[in-house]
């Protein structure tokens, strides 16, 4: 065994353990577990970083894998799916764990946070299941599993409890996950979706929200990670073990495999909003399994009954689905392969699947026979969860603004469209928007009026900030985090652009110019303006007539097609002929339009 | 005017426990095997002189050898719970009654002999040899009790001056019984079991086995302080509302449960529990017959609680991060082997296996309504019949106990410890498992309820010790309960009876 230098408790670790509280202090520090373990020979080795995919190119993967599919399927497939669609209706249940946004571990003062690559060393006695070791409830974490209960509408209950999951992995130290079986923290919440949260108008109804019931969301541990290394060896990394996580069990209320995907979607949303979770679903912050069964419509499928809600078929469950993609996906899969057993006469049967990304078909894990009697058992070591209702209310109104609270708010003050404004919301974390905000406050603070309207100039600040800075950023290839723009430069621009001394054209230039040049060898916009002597030197009537008929004069041929043929879209030909052949900051292109209207429609 | 322990080692020292001690003292290998491990012997005196150093409060203990039941980890002793699946672990942390002890200036003498994981009423099912009793019956040796066996037989043979047991349905009690000394378990939660290693944790308690009931209690009042460490720690606030509400000494109110009558009671401990009401009696104390009538449910419930427990916190032995491991290949998902079956089935012992099994079979989801939940409210009942007993109010129960004194109550209970004098290791061997259960038959209620009790001996009278050889055992044990958190209560009862005697 290669002897490895361990890597003592970061320095993250210490702001871990004041924030917890422990007032004798005796609790073997996660360090000495670590040296202990090493001292056991077990192997302390670098993990290796796991690079994180970016969404995007896994998307793009992912429809590059579709589209090569839907070829050798002869494209056909989904039109016969469909027309099965009218007969069987489909039901899903949806169970997500989230790791929630800690200091600590559940039940010990080792370190939640941190990823520095090197095994075992945020591991207490408890985490490695060390004898006579026992679990130290700790506080703050209830925190963060309060907001997201608060945030989906849930009734927090005021006595809580903790049982033991039993079942045997190297991953579990105790031999059992300590969750919330008997009795969850949060019980009877709601999540409301909207068609711009993804939900089909044939689910929708009509209506415009749909419901989806949350059954419970408890508290319980997460596992330690393993890492396979081929053939045999397989390393064990227990700084992740005792992890908190939140289970949301939602209740058979959808649908649809978009809506699936949507609720997934919207409840990382809601999670993030309240700082209840650390990361993204691809990043392994978030996993979520589905319950999935199909029925005839109008019948009671097999009398199945989940979660109170009765009527349904025998579903199946898919475990561990770790994107928006792969939930979506798995459920169409599912459903086709539960309409195919059914119409052929068949029986679904009660059992355990799985999916892998890319895969047509769920596959078979475990049936019932196979299925772990868990053998939940209330823990003895652990008093009951009491939580009073003046800590509720204290968290509730604290919480930050959900999503759809936000969203809402920007429509109103800025008047966005819907779609802006969640595109807005939605992009980079929620940078955009706050740089939005930021630029509207100072776009309005340099034109020092209050009496100007403020959704004028929220509608010019968020259409430059969604297209023209999105158009830049993408023709230039950069990415938001290295646009060093400032909200006080654009804001300089668009005051400029307002107040009609600079035209839309040098204003775009501007930006670009902002844009390529690095912040500490850029000039103020005035300077710019003045150097570039970009300021508008508006034409009078009679120079904008003289000018157009020049314009006219050079172009007959498109003077006839104007004309005679009566094609009005080359009239914006003129116009750009125009703005191109005009000296800089000189052709307004509203008033060129004015004049060519009028030169070349008589 | 003698001490009431130099009166006790008097009476209670026989020819024979002499000649084992001697012979104790002077080869470990012969101290009964109520030994597991000793500290290490290169630094001899030093090291011992050494632990004494570290006391930090001024106490009774000081110097005082006190020898920790294997299933308490310490930092310098390897911790085995006499069990093959923990051999040779060492433990980086002590518990934090080892802590307290050597703060109080003890030194930590040896670590002794047990059932495994403190499973058994014997000290036999281990996997570091039986213990002996220092008793014997027409040649064959005693029961020595369990499952701190070892410890019993360390303070019977004075290879220790005390010693730390754990007691989950009599463990403490029915060797202190079998081996003529005292044993007390505390109420549940007053001593910390942070670092106890967990057989039955809503039960286990950490217990104290001495010389007389002066030097038990000396022992418990070191240990009794709340611990953050353990979850299950009376905070400081309950302890401070037990410590008002403990029934004062003088005359006693004596509770005689009528369950406790049973068949099986032997002829001679049925005498000796008589004469020792009586001598009770006289001596100007009261006796009320009461009725705790879930008393016959109450060891089947034990018995369905305890090994669910043990199946629970026995998982965590698969040989990943310490402890025994098969040397073939185990847990290899490839190869469709069964996660750790082979480890943990040549790691555990006959009757560790048999409550694991059992355990795990009461939890599952056909059986855990019909026995599981059923046990849980047999325990509930024992709870509720020893509270219609006493004259205290349960301080767990009502935070204002001022005006709910019951004056029909009584202030302790007591029983006789066990149904039987010690049986032959024999006579063990031959019981089934079921039949050995029934020695636990009146420590176990006092267990469900997590009461205070103490196990100590008197001596057989001529006519009870009618038919027993010389080399057999010369006393019996009584039980003393008292109400939840009357500790004091219960170890000033057992002087009282102490005192009849020596």
């Amino acid at each position: 065994m290669s002897n490895v230098t361990l890597r003592l408790a970061p320095a993250t670790l210490t702001r871990g353990l004041s924030r917890i509280t422990s007032p004798t202090g005796r609790i073997p520090r996660p360090c000495i577990v670590s040296k202990w373990l090493q001292s056991r020979n077990l192997t302390v080795v670098a993990a290796p970083i796991q690079e994180a995919i970016p969404l995007r190119k896994h998307l793009k993967d992912e429809a590059k894998r579709k589209r090569a599919e839907a070829k050798s399927n002869g494209g056909t497939k989904p039109h016969a799916k469909d027309s099965r669609l009218k007969k069987w209706e489909l039901t899903v249940g949806i169970e997500i764990h989230a790791e929630l946004n800690t200091a600590c571990k559940l039940f010990s003062s080792a370190s939640a946070e941190g990823t520095d690559g090197v095994a075992n060393t945020r591991v207490a006695s408890f985490d490695a299941a060390l004898p006579g070791a026992q679990p130290h409830f700790q506080v703050a974490t209830l925190l963060p599993a309060l907001r997201a209960a608060i945030a989906l509408d849930c009734k927090v209950q005021g006595k809580s409890g903790w049982d033991r999951k039993h079942y045997f992995h190297w991953d579990q130290p105790n031999g059992y996950q300590i969750t919330q079986y008997y009795e969850p923290f949060a019980k009877d919440g709601v999540l409301r979706l909207h068609a711009s949260d993804g939900v089909p108008l044939a689910d929708l109804n009509g209506a415009e929200s749909i419901e989806i019931g949350i059954k419970q969301i408890q508290m319980e541990q997460d596992t330690a990670k393993t890492t396979h290394h081929r053939p045999s060896t397989y390393h064990i990394d227990y700084s992740r073990a005792g992890h908190p996580l939140i289970e949301i069990i939602t209740l058979p209320h959808v649908h649809s495999p978009q809506t699936a995907a949507a609720v997934v979607r919207k409840i990382q949303m809601v999670l993030r909003s309240v700082d209840a979770c650390v990361t993204g679903m691809e990043l392994g912050g978030l996993r979520a399994d589905v319950n999935v069964s199909v029925r005839e419509r109008g019948t009671e499928g097999t009398g199945s009954s989940y979660s109170g809600v009765s009527g349904l078929g025998q579903r199946t469950e898919i475990k561990n689905l770790s994107s928006f993609k792969a939930v979506e996906d798995a459920i169409v899969a599912e459903r086709g392969r539960q309409i195919d057993v059914l119409e052929a006469g068949g029986v679904i049967e009660g059992e355990t699947r799985g999916w892998t990304l890319g895969a047509t078909e769920t596959t078979r894990l475990r049936g019932k026979e196979g299925e772990v009697d868990y053998r939940y058992m209330p823990d003895a070591d652990l008093p009951p969860l009491v939580i009073g209702q003046d800590l509720v209310e204290h968290l509730r109104s604290t919480l930050p603004e959900l999503p759809s609270e936000t969203v809402e708010r920007v429509r109103n003050l800025y008047g966005l469209s819907l779609k802006d404004a969640k595109t807005v919301f939605d992009l980079d974390d929620g940078d955009r928007l706050e740089f939005m905000e930021e630029t509207i406050e100072s776009v309005q603070r340099k034109l020092g009026r209050t009496d100007i309207d403020q959704l004028e100039i929220g509608k010019l600040v968020s259409n430059w900030i969604i297209h023209e800075l999105g158009g830049l950023l993408t023709t230039t290839e950069l990415n938001w985090e290295s646009m060093n723009v400032t909200p006080g430069e654009l804001a300089d621009v668009l005051v400029n652009l307002h107040n009609k001394h600079i035209t839309a054209r040098v204003a775009k230039q501007l930006l670009s110019t902002l844009i390529e040049t690095p912040a500490s060898a850029r000039s103020s916009v005035e300077q710019l303006i003045d150097d570039g002597k970009l300021r508008l030197r508006p034409l009078s009537e009679e120079q904008y007539q003289a000018f157009a008929a020049q314009i006219m004069d050079d172009n007959p041929e498109m003077v006839v097609a104007v004309r005679e043929k009566g094609q009005k879209g080359k009239i914006m030909w003129f116009v750009g002929q125009m703005v191109r052949r005009g000296e800089e900051g000189t052709v307004e292109p509203e008033k060129a339009r004015e004049v060519f209207d009028k030169l070349l429609v008589v | 005017m003698l001490s009431a322990r130099s009166c006790w080692r008097n009476a209670s020292k026989t020819p024979y426990r002499h000649a084992r001690y001697i012979v104790a003292a002077e080869g470990r290998h012969d101290s009964l095997d109520a030994i597991i491990s000793f500290p290490d012997t290169q630094s001899g005196e030093g090291a011992e002189e050494e632990q004494h150093g570290q006391a930090t409060i001024s106490s009774g203990l000081a110097g005082k050898s006190i020898a920790v039941k294997d299933n308490i980890v310490t930092k310098d002793l390897p911790t085995t719970a006499a069990s093959r699946i923990l051999a040779g672990y060492a433990s980086p942390f002590d518990a934090t009654v080892v802590k307290l002890l050597r703060q109080h200036g003890a030194a930590i003498s040896s670590k002794t002999n047990l059932d495994e994981f403190g499973m058994g009423s014997h000290s036999q099912n281990t996997n570091a040899g039986p213990v002996l009793s220092p008793y014997s019956r027409n040649g064959l040796p005693l029961s020595p009790g369990g499952s701190s066996g070892g410890s019993a037989v360390a303070v019977a043979t004075e290879q220790c001056w005390a010693a730390l047991g754990t007691d989950t349905g009599g463990s403490v009690r029915l060797p202190a019984a079998y081996s003529g000394v005292v044993g007390f378990k505390p109420s549940y939660g007053l001593l910390s079991r942070w670092g106890v290693i967990q057989y039955a944790n809503s039960l286990d308690t950490v217990g104290v086995l001495a010389q007389s009931v002066e030097d038990a209690r000396q022992v418990f009042r070191s240990l009794d302080v709340f611990d953050a460490e353990d979850p299950t720690s009376l905070p400081v606030s309950v302890r401070q509302r037990m410590r008002l509400q403990n029934s004062g000494s003088g005359q006693l109110r004596i509770g005689v449960p009528k369950e406790y009558n049973i068949q099986e009671l032997s002829s001679s401990v049925r005498s000796a529990y008589a004469r020792t009401l009586n001598a009770l009696l006289a001596a100007g104390h009261t006796l009320h017959q009461i009725s705790l009538p879930s008393t016959r449910r109450a060891l089947s419930a034990y018995y369905v609680l305890a090994p669910a427990e043990a199946s629970s916190n026995l998982a965590k032995y698969d040989g990943i991060r310490y402890g025994y491991r098969t040397s073939g290949p185990d847990a290899l998902p490839k190869d469709n082997l069964p996660l750790y079956a082979q480890t943990r089935g040549e790691g555990f012992g006959e009757e560790v296996k048999r409550r694991i099994l059992l355990g795990a079979y009461t939890l599952s989801s056909e059986a855990i309504d019909n026995y599981f939940i059923q046990a849980q409210k047999v325990r509930r009942l024992v709870q509720q019949d020893f509270d219609r007993v006493f004259a205290q109010s349960n301080p767990l129960l009502h935070a204002d106990t001022s005006n709910s004194l019951n004056a029909e109550g009584v202030d302790i209970i007591l029983t006789p410890t066990a149904p039987t004098l010690p049986p032959t290791v024999e006579e063990v061997k031959r019981q089934s498992p079921v039949e050995s259960y029934m020695n636990d038959v009146f420590t176990v209620p006092a267990s469900l309820a997590g009461l205070p009790a103490i196990s100590v001996s008197v001596p057989l009278s001529g006519q009870e010790r009618e038919g027993l050889d010389e080399h057999d055992v010369n006393s019996v044990g009584m039980q003393v309960i008292g109400q939840f958190g009357d500790d004091e209560s219960v170890l000033a009862a057992a002087k009282v009876v102490e005192d009849l005697y020596y």
